[in-house]
C-alpha cells in the first residue's frame, strides 16, 4: 500500500494519493515537527503522518485541540529552529487566522509550512470558502500544485521559500487534489535524528504591537517584494506553449481540466500555468498578456485571480479580452470538471464540444429518475441514533417540541437536521453552538438546547460554556462523547487517552470539567440503553440553569476497531418475526441502515452483514422484538 | 491515436463500509505494475458508512482527474443502484460489471414499510439493468455473493468483480497482472479463497460478454 511507499528510503516512482504525497515531500524536507486538526480534505494527512511516526521515530506530532493551536505548535517549533507543517481545511484557517496575521508579521525562523484545502462544491464542508485571500491579505506567500506530484514537489519546495524568507508559507490545495491519486517521482529520503535545540542558540524575537507592528510592517512590505521577486523566477510558475492569440491562464485542478478540454477540442492555446497565488508574478504575466487578444481565466469559486489580472492587463493591453466569470462564462458556484471548462472553451473557439455533455446529462436524469435516495445517515450501531430518539422521546412526553430552539454544531451530530429527527434550528461552525445559544437564551421564551460532541467541545466550544455558565444563561447542553473526533476517521483528541500514532495522552475529565466551571448539573447517560435516557434528559431540560447531559458511547466504527484489535467478534441481531407486530417504530422512528423490510410479510429483517449488534432496535421496539443473534460474524 | 483514447477510464461505484477504496488500490497496483499510468479521483469526505461512494479512474495518459461525462469504458458497482446512480458517466456501449447486491436506504424502506396496501416494493436489480441496457447492451451482472460463498468466503465479492473485468477484450492489464495484486493487497489468510472468486469472476465475465 501507498504507505509503504511514503516510508521508502529509494527514490522512484510511485502512485500515490497527493495527501500522502504531501507527507513525503515534508519528510524528504526533513520536517521535525508536525501538529494538526482532522478535517477533510486534509484528515490523510494527519493520518500517514500518525502511521509512520513510529517508523521514522525522529520528528514529533500532536493532534491538536483545534487548527489555531495546531498553527501555534508548528510556529513555536520554527521559533525552537525546528522545521515544522501543519495541514487544515479551509474553515480550520479561519480558528487560525488570527495568529497567522501576526506571524506574518514577526516571521519564523525554521522552514514552516501550512496546507489549507478549500473544498469548491462544499463536499464535506459548511461552505465554499475561497483561502486564497489569507495569503494576500497576511502577506504570507501562497502556492498551489495542480497533481499528486506538484504536491510533493511544492510541499518540500515551500520549506526553502519559507527558511530562506523566514516566514510561514501557505500551501492552497483543492478536494480534487487532495483526494487525487497519481504518478509521483521520489527523491531520496535523508533523515537526521531529532535534537532538541538551546534557545540561546536559535532565539529571535516574535513580538508585534504597535510601533513594533509598524515597523515590522516595512519590512513585510521588503520580504514581499523579494519573494514576488524569487517566484517570477520559480519553475512551478510557466508557460505551456501554444498557437494563436486567445490564451489560457489558470491555477490548481483546473489547470488538468483545462488541458484535457484542449485536448478533446483538438486545440493547443498557450497556457500561463500559475504556482504562485500570492505573491503573483506580474512581470512574468504582463509578458504573456501583451501576446495576446484573448485571455480565458480559469478558477474555481470567487475571481480571485481575474481581478488581478484585470487590473495587470488595465496597464500592459488594455484592450485584452477577459473571459471569466465578470464575462458570465464561468460560475463562482460549485467545482470545475472537463466538460464545463471544454464548453467555454469551444464557444470562445467557435467551436463544437467533443461531446453533446448535456444530452448525455439529460438522458442520465431520466433513467436515473427510479433511483431513491440515498441520504447521509448515522452508521449501524452509532450511539447517537439512540441520543436523539430518546431526546424525541423526552420531547414529546414534554409536550415541548414546539416551545424548545435547538442549536446544533458541526460533527456527524450534524446530520441530526435530517429524517426522522429534523432538529437543528441553527448549524454554523466549530462550537458556534453556545454562542448562538447566549444569544437566543437573552432573548426567547423558548427553552434553549444546544448539542457538542467531544472533539468540537474541547476545539471551540469551551469558551462558549464559560461564557453561558458565567452568565447564569439557562441552557441545556448534550455532549456527544463518542470518544474520537469520528467523522474525519476516528482520530483521538483531548477525550482520548492516545496521542498521534496511539502514544499515551492525558484524557481530560470531562464531567469534573463541568463541575468545576459550575455547571448546575452534569448527568451522564448511555445512549445503548436508550429508554432508560429519557428521564434524565427530560430532568435536565426541565430545570433552570445550565444543566448538561453527556451521553456517553464510543463511535460504532472506533469501537469496532478496538474489537477487532481485540479479537472480538461483533453478535449482530436478528428480528424475531413472531414477536414483531409490523408496528415499524425500528424504522420510521430509527433509520438504521441495517433495517429492511422483509417484502414476502412486510415483516423488518435485520441485515446481518450490516447489523453492529448495538440492539438500539429492541429499545425502540414496543414488543423487544430484536435480539442477538446465536451466532458472531 | 490521440492520448484521450489511449486512457482508459473505470468508475467504480458502491455504498460506505464496502471496501472501494482497496478495490481501487488493487487496479491501482496492477497498472503500475504493468508499466501504465494511473490518476484517480476519490472521494473520501467523511466517514459515515452506507452512503453513496466512488471513485473516479483513470489508466494510460489521464490529465484531469475526473473522468468527463459519457467517458467511463467501464463502470465496476459494487451495489446495483450505484451503478445507476453514476450512469452519466458511462460511455454508450461502455462495460458495466455490477453486483446484483442490494442495500436500501433507510428513506425507501419507510416507504415499503407504511405503505398499508404493500405496493410500494423496493427497487429491483431488473429494474435497474432495464435502464442501463438504455445506454449499453454490455451488462455484466453477478451473484456475486453466491460466487463469493462458492470460493469459500463470502467476503471475496470484490475479488469476484475485480475478476470480470479481465474477461473484457479491451480491458487494458493482463489478467495475471490483476491477479498478483489481489493475492498482494488481500488479507494473507485469505489468498486462497479469493484467487478462487477472482476465477469464478473472471469465468461468468466471460459468459456475459461472449
Amino acid at each position: 500500500m501507498t504507505v509503504e511507499d511514503v516510508k521508502r528510503v529509494d527514490k522512484g516512482l510511485a502512485l500515490m494519493l497527493a495527501n500522502e504525497a504531501i507527507v513525503r515531500g515534508a519528510l524528504e524536507a526533513d520536517v521535525k515537527v508536525v501538529a494538526f486538526y482532522p478535517g477533510s480534505p486534509t484528515s490523510e494527512i494527519l493520518d500517514t503522518f500518525g502511521d509512520v511516526l513510529d517508523h521514522f521515530k525522529d520528528y514529533k506530532m500532536q493532534i491538536a485541540a483545534n487548527e489555531k493551536v495546531a498553527l501555534e505548535t508548528v510556529a513555536g517549533a520554527s521559533m525552537a529552529g525546528q522545521r515544522s507543517f501543519t495541514s487544515m481545511k479551509s474553515v480550520g484557517m479561519n480558528v487560525a487566522s488570527d495568529s497567522m496575521y501576526s506571524i506574518g508579521y514577526t516571521g519564523l525562523n525554521a522552514g514552516c509550512v501550512c496546507l489549507i484545502a478549500d473544498d469548491p462544491y462544499a463536499h464535506s464542508s459548511q461552505s465554499e470558502q475561497d483561502g486564497r485571500y489569507f495569503g494576500k491579505a497576511a502577506y504570507v506567500p501562497m502556492i498551489e500544485p495542480s497533481t499528486a506530484q506538484e504536491a510533493r514537489d511544492m510541499t518540500k519546495w515551500a520549506f526553502e521559500i519559507s527558511e530562506k524568507h523566514k516566514t510561514l508559507v501557505i500551501i492552497r490545495t483543492t478536494t480534487r487534489v487532495n483526494h487525487q491519486r497519481g504518478m509521483v517521482q521520489l527523491e531520496q529520503l535523508e533523515r537526521t535524528p531529532f535534537k532538541k535545540h538551546k534557545w540561546k542558540d536559535v532565539k529571535g524575537q516574535y513580538f508585534t504591537v504597535g510601533s513594533v507592528a509598524r515597523s515590522l510592517k516595512a519590512k513585510l512590505l521588503e520580504k514581499s517584494a523579494a519573494i514576488q521577486s524569487d517566484f517570477e523566477k520559480t519553475k512551478f510558475n510557466y508557460i505551456v506553449p501554444g498557437t494563436g492569440n486567445v490564451g489560457i491562464l489558470t491555477a490548481g485542478v483546473c489547470f488538468l481540466h483545462a488541458q484535457e478540454a484542449m485536448q478533446n477540442l483538438d486545440v493547443t492555446l498557450p497556457i500561463f500555468k500559475l504556482g504562485t497565488l500570492s505573491p503573483l508574478p506580474e512581470k512574468k504575466i504582463s509578458e504573456f498578456l501583451k501576446s495576446l487578444s484573448t485571455l480565458i481565466v480559469i478558477e474555481e469559486l470567487t475571481p480571485f485571480l481575474e481581478t488581478q489580472i484585470a487590473a495587470i492587463a488595465k496597464t500592459v493591453n488594455p484592450d485584452l479580452n477577459i473571459v471569466g466569470k465578470r464575462s458570465g462564462h464561468f460560475s463562482e458556484m460549485l467545482e470545475y470538471n472537463v466538460p464545463i471548462v471544454e464548453k467555454v472553451l469551444a464557444e470562445v473557439l467557435d467551436k463544437k464540444p467533443s461531446m453533446d455533455y448535456d444530452a448525455v446529462l439529460a438522458k442520465a436524469e431520466k433513467l436515473k429518475a427510479i433511483l431513491p435516495e440515498r441520504p447521509p445517515i448515522f452508521c449501524p450501531g452509532c450511539p447517537h441514533r439512540g441520543t436523539l430518539w430518546s431526546f424525541r422521546q423526552a420531547l414529546q412526553q414534554l409536550k415541548i417540541r414546539d416551545n424548545i430552539v435547538f442549536n446544533n454544531d458541526i460533527g456527524c451530530y450534524s446530520m441530526a437536521f435530517l429524517p426522522p429527527n429534523e432538529f437543528s434550528d441553527s448549524m454554523l461552525a466549530m462550537g458556534a453552538s453556545m454562542g448562538i445559544s447566549a444569544g437566543m437564551a437573552m432573548s426567547l421564551e423558548d427553552k434553549v438546547i444546544a448539542m457538542v460532541g467531544d472533539s468540537t467541545l474541547y476545539h471551540a466550544a469551551l469558551p462558549g460554556i464559560v461564557n453561558l455558565i458565567h452568565h447564569n444563561s439557562n441552557v441545556t447542553i448534550f455532549v456527544l462523547d463518542n470518544s474520537v473526533t469520528a467523522m474525519t476517521g476516528q482520530q483521538y483528541n483531548p477525550n482520548s487517552e492516545f496521542d498521534a500514532g496511539g502514544h499515551p495522552a492525558r484524557k481530560i475529565n470531562m464531567e469534573k470539567m463541568f463541575e468545576a466551571l459550575g455547571a448546575n448539573s452534569v448527568t451522564i447517560i448511555d445512549p445503548y440503553e436508550t429508554r432508560d435516557c429519557i428521564g434524565p434528559i427530560k430532568a435536565a431540560i426541565e430545570a433552570d440553569g445550565l444543566n448538561v447531559i453527556i451521553s456517553r458511547r464510543e463511535c460504532a466504527l472506533y469501537g469496532d476497531r478496538l474489537k477487532k484489535v481485540a479479537g472480538e467478534k461483533i453478535i449482530p441481531s436478528e428480528n424475531i418475526k413472531d414477536t414483531c407486530r409490523g408496528i415499524y417504530a425500528c424504522v420510521k422512528e430509527f433509520y438504521c441502515p441495517a433495517i429492511t423490510i422483509d417484502e414476502s410479510d412486510g415483516k423488518m429483517i435485520i441485515q446481518r452483514d450490516l447489523c453492529d449488534g448495538c440492539l438500539e432496535c429492541r429499545q425502540v421496539c414496543p414488543v423487544d422484538a430484536p435480539r442477538h443473534m446465536e451466532v458472531a460474524k | 491515436m490521440t492520448n484521450a483514447s489511449k486512457t482508459y477510464n473505470i468508475m467504480f461505484a458502491g455504498v460506505g463500509g464496502q471496501g472501494l477504496m482497496l478495490l481501487s488500490a488493487i487496479l491501482g497496483k496492477a497498472a503500475v505494475d504493468s508499466g501504465l499510468k494511473v490518476m484517480t479521483g476519490e472521494q473520501h469526505g467523511l466517514s459515515q458508512r452506507q452512503g453513496s461512494i466512488y471513485v473516479h479512474f483513470r489508466i494510460g495518459e489521464p490529465i484531469s482527474p475526473l473522468i468527463p461525462y459519457g467517458r467511463a469504458d467501464m463502470m465496476i458497482a459494487m451495489e446495483a443502484s450505484e451503478a445507476l446512480r453514476y450512469v452519466e458517466y458511462l460511455k454508450e456501449d461502455g462495460i458495466v460489471i455490477m453486483s446484483n447486491r442490494i442495500t436500501p436506504s433507510v428513506t425507501e424502506t419507510e416507504k415499503v414499510a407504511l405503505d398499508k396496501e404493500k405496493k410500494t416494493k423496493y427497487l429491483t436489480v431488473e429494474q435497474i439493468v432495464e435502464r442501463l441496457k438504455q445506454v449499453t447492451k454490455n451488462v455484466v451482472l453477478l451473484d456475486s455473493l453466491e460466487l463469493a460463498l462458492q470460493a469459500g468466503n463470502a467476503r471475496t465479492e470484490n475479488s469476484v468483480l475485480i475478476g470480470a473485468t479481465v474477461a473484457c477484450a479491451d480491458f487494458p492489464i493482463k489478467a495475471e497482472e490483476v491477479r498478483k495484486a489481489v493475492l498482494a493487497l488481500v488479507p494473507p489468510k485469505t489468498v486462497e479463497s479469493n484467487s478462487k472468486a477472482f476465477d469464478l469472476g473472471k469465468d461468468a465475465g466471460s459468459t456475459c460478454l461472449s
